[in-house]
């Protein structure tokens, strides 16, 4: 496990020393301040928070892409999981850039960045942390005493990289979990809140499968967007190898704090939906589900089952954010169309018939968007 | 990919007064102009679909009978027309289906329709949307957006639907020639249906007749207009009238002409006779004047007793000879036999019972004489109504439904169209009560039941005439039209009684010979 462990955020709120006995379990949820899991109405940003999502937003795009060449559109979807608060799962064959494009952004974010690459030996504990009994010294007594301490995982980081997820068991990969949906993590009986924002970017490897866990459909569907790395083309080629086999060593300038960043995510989250988009959004989702009335026949045949809910959720949060960086105060169709493939290519499970016929998931869905009705 | 370039920012951000209002207010115009659109889109395809409805119709027209096929065109068409502009005019666009139409065709990515939805809104970010929407709305104007003109899917189908409605009616239809045979075949039918049906309120009002045979004519009659009024062609009619003129033949009495030449033969004798109350009997006897042989019967009654027997003898003789003239009427012959043993006893009581007995012997004579021309009049209005029907189709130059024969008349039969032994109206006359006057003319003579390939000449006459080929008709109806013919030919009162046995007798070697 290769894991880098900076200075401890303030945002936090986890004690990474050994000074903490048994914390209250419910202590930092109490104190938790997020906007997502608010059930009170907040303040509608105004036009300078606007203003300000569609600054950061731009410079932050241009820093990545400076840095890392020919992947833009894998850079608009991870912004898009990133303003819309949810969790990426990359996939792409190595050497790609995808560690170099979490780490760009983690820079340019000001962001505390934990890289864990999941083998089959990693355990629960070498992600979410551990509890370890240390000596302390009693000063009224001069001596020392044996206390129980929290040793936070690489998990309570803003940003984590869980490299070639599919490669730890599935008891491993389910202690992200928690993490991902609930922002907390549950080690004995204390729940610890994970740092805001929290974002979880997982890479796997398509061509390796040997020794591999496939995620189950429970992860999966805790991934916002499964972006498809692809390879660059020639001219992307070429730039690569101007910019990183050179002297020159290029480094992402910081945009946004991890503050900002909380802030950009509640401003997206005001973009307005029309109804008819609403509606389309769901029967777009329905259409994944081979039981229902308004699935194609593909869809029919090789799908085993459809989009969940969160794929709705994703497609409506991710839409607004692709809204604000288009320069629109709404959300369209088209945004729909357009972010509908991240959204949903890895909510779609195959049956056997998909499988043996080599039936895609982008298949399916590009079928859904042509016989889905836009009003 | 980078971030495209945010709408108008402006550095001060001010919620007005009547956003909404103002936004409402833009969106009036659009919708004006959308719904022009759908008024003229909807009367092209208005038009379109009705003069295809109407193309349907008339093409319809050209494969089955329907006379009204144009009138219901134009009535769909107009209906079809009129149905769409209605459409049109009631279903006003609505501001947020105008708002979807202007996004989609100014591709302004639901800026329109999400501001429409939100116009209430306050939030500050759905007061920039809105403005946005506005400020880009701004950009176009209805006219140039919404066009008027037709696409040109709907001119090039305007153009094959007139191409086709045009041919549809510049084309003569085939079955307009069916059609009007047919309304003519109608207008002959109800004519026959008239003349039938006064023959059958005369023959109601004829005393002579029992109640019981007036009624079976009548039934007959009745039987014949109905089936005549459901004929839908001419055979059928034709076969009709035969079926009618077969019942009419079975109510005939098959000795009524014998029992009338009889009757004839008698009373013709007895008016050769000295004697003049003999003489007057014989005179009543053949005009069937009832009251003139009761007189004649009671001269003769007081006359006997003043008789020598010598007297007697020959008077009874006399009337013996009549009575064996008039043996086919058995009922009379029996009367006069009665009447002549009377008076050869010189009994004025037998005389008496033997007078009743010839008065009732000749008033039942003249009974069944009546029924008999009622059957006969009945017979020749059928008759006459068949020849009609025929004469009028083959005048109409069709020349399939009926034999004919045309004849040179040579002015032998003037005033006259029944010709004995022709067993058929000849002349064609029959509409006209068999009064023209065929002198001179070429006539149409109709022979019902000949079927002929070529022509071949008859003689009528003296006339010539040639038989054209026609339609089939059953055997039994041609023998039962020419026996009825001919029993009324030589039924008739310009023949001699004592010709008629010989003109019967003829006809019945003619009929063992066959």
């Amino acid at each position: 496990m290769a894991h880098k462990s900076e200075s401890t955020s303030p945002q936090t709120g986890v004690e990474t020393s050994n000074e903490v006995q048994f914390e209250a379990p419910n202590q930092h949820i109490a104190n938790d301040v997020s906007i997502a899991e608010s059930t009170t109405e907040t303040e509608q940003p105004g036009v300078a928070d606007i203003e300000m999502f569609m600054h950061i937003a731009q410079q932050l795009e241009s820093e990545l892409c400076s840095i890392v060449v020919g992947q833009e559109r894998v850079i608009r979807e991870l912004l898009l999981a990133l303003f819309a608060g949810g969790h990426v799962l990359l996939e792409g064959v190595p050497g790609l850039g995808k560690t170099l494009l979490v780490r760009t952004l983690s820079d340019a974010l000001e962001l505390k960045f934990a890289r864990i690459q999941f083998t089959p030996d990693l355990m629960p504990a070498d992600i979410v942390g551990t509890t370890i009994v240390t000596e302390q010294t009693d000063h009224q007594s001069a001596g020392s005493r044996r206390v129980f301490s929290f040793q936070p995982g690489p998990i309570f980081a803003n940003i984590v990289l869980a490299d070639e997820i599919n490669r730890a068991t599935p008891k491993t990969q389910s202690a992200l979990l928690e993490g991902m949906q609930e922002r907390t993590v549950s080690v004995g009986d204390a729940t610890r809140p994970l740092p805001r924002p929290f974002f979880v970017l997982g890479t796997q490897n398509p061509l390796e499968m040997e020794g591999t866990y496939p995620l189950p459909e429970a992860q999966l569907d805790r991934f916002l967007l499964k972006v498809l790395v692809r390879f660059p083309n020639a001219k992307d080629l070429m730039q690569i190898i101007d910019t990183t086999v050179g002297l020159q060593t290029l480094q992402a300038k910081q945009v946004a704090s991890g503050e900002q960043l909380m802030h950009l995510i509640k401003t997206a989250r005001a973009v307005p939906v029309a109804t008819h988009v609403k509606e389309y959004a769901v029967r777009l989702l329905l259409a994944t589900h081979p039981d229902q009335e308004d699935a194609p026949d593909p869809v029919r045949k090789y799908v085993r089952y459809g989009a969940s809910p969160r794929g709705l959720q994703a497609l409506i949060m991710t839409s607004k954010v692709r809204a604000l960086l288009e320069g629109r105060y709404n959300v369209s169709l088209e945004d729909l169309q357009n972010v509908v493939f991240p959204s949903l290519r890895h909510r779609i499970i195959l049956n056997f018939d998909g499988l043996a016929d080599g039936v895609t998931s982008e298949d399916l869905i590009e079928t859904i968007v042509e016989e889905t009705l836009t009003s | 990919m980078m971030i495209a370039n945010a709408p108008s920012r402006n550095s001060t951000f001010e919620l007005e007064e009547n956003e909404g209002e103002r936004f409402i207010e833009t969106l009036y115009p659009w919708r004006r102009r959308l719904w022009i659109q759908q008024i003229l889109r909807w009367t092209e395809y208005g038009i379109i679909i009705s003069m295809i409805c109407a193309c349907f119709l008339l093409l319809i027209s050209r494969f089955i009978p329907w006379s009204t096929a144009p009138y219901w065109a134009i009535g769909i068409a107009i209906g079809v027309l009129l149905f769409a502009v209605g459409v049109a005019l009631w279903y006003r666009p609505s501001f947020e289906r105008s708002a979807r139409y202007i996004d989609t065709q100014l591709a302004l990515h639901d800026r329109v329709s999400t501001a429409w939805e939100m116009r209430d809104d306050s939030a500050p970010i759905s007061v920039l949307q809105r403005r946005d929407a506005l400020q880009q709305l701004r950009k176009h104007a209805p006219a140039v957006t919404i066009s008027l003109r037709p696409g040109r899917v709907r001119l090039l189908l305007f153009g094959i639907a007139t191409i086709a409605i045009a041919v549809l009616i510049l084309v003569p239809n085939p079955m307009n020639t069916f059609l009007q045979q047919q309304a003519a075949l109608q207008a002959r039918l109800n004519r026959q249906l008239a003349a039938i049906n006064q023959t059958r309120l005369v023959i109601d009002n004829q005393a002579a007749i029992s109640p019981q045979e007036r009624a079976l004519i009548d039934k007959i009659l009745r039987d014949a207009l109905a089936r005549l009024q459901q004929s839908s062609s001419q055979e059928q009619a034709q076969q009709s009238l035969a079926q009618a003129q077969s019942q009419l033949n079975q109510l005939r009495d098959p000795q009524a002409s014998q029992k009338a030449q009889a009757r004839a033969n008698a009373s013709s004798s007895l008016q050769n006779s000295s004697n003049a109350s003999i003489s007057n009997t014989g005179k009543a006897l053949a005009s069937g004047d009832s009251k003139a042989l009761n007189s004649s019967l009671q001269n003769l009654a007081s006359q006997i007793a003043k008789m020598t027997p010598a007297q007697r003898a020959q008077l009874a003789q006399q009337i013996e000879r009549a009575a064996n003239q008039g043996q086919n009427n058995s009922q009379l012959s029996s009367a006069l036999h009665q009447l002549a043993k009377a008076v050869a006893d010189g009994n004025p009581s037998e005389v008496s019972d033997a007078s009743k007995a010839l008065e009732t012997a000749a008033s039942q004579d003249s009974a069944n004489t009546a029924s008999n021309d009622s059957i006969n009049q009945a017979s020749q209005s059928l008759q006459n109504a068949a020849n009609a029907l025929a004469s009028t189709t083959d005048s109409n130059g069709n020349g399939q439904n009926a034999s004919q024969t045309q004849v040179t008349g040579q002015g032998q039969n003037p005033g006259q169209t029944n010709v004995p032994g022709q067993g058929q109206s000849i002349g064609g006359q029959s509409e006209q009560n068999n009064t023209n006057n065929n002198s001179g003319k070429n006539e149409q003579v109709f022979v019902p039941g000949q079927v002929g390939s070529g022509s071949s000449n008859i003689s009528v006459d003296g006339n010539t005439g040639t038989v054209q080929t026609g339609n089939s008709v059953p055997y039994s109806q041609v023998i039962a039209q020419y026996s009825q013919t001919a029993h009324d030919a030589i039924q008739d009162s310009n023949i001699p009684p004592d010709l008629k046995n010989l003109i019967q007798d003829y006809f019945n070697s003619l009929e063992g010979r066959h």
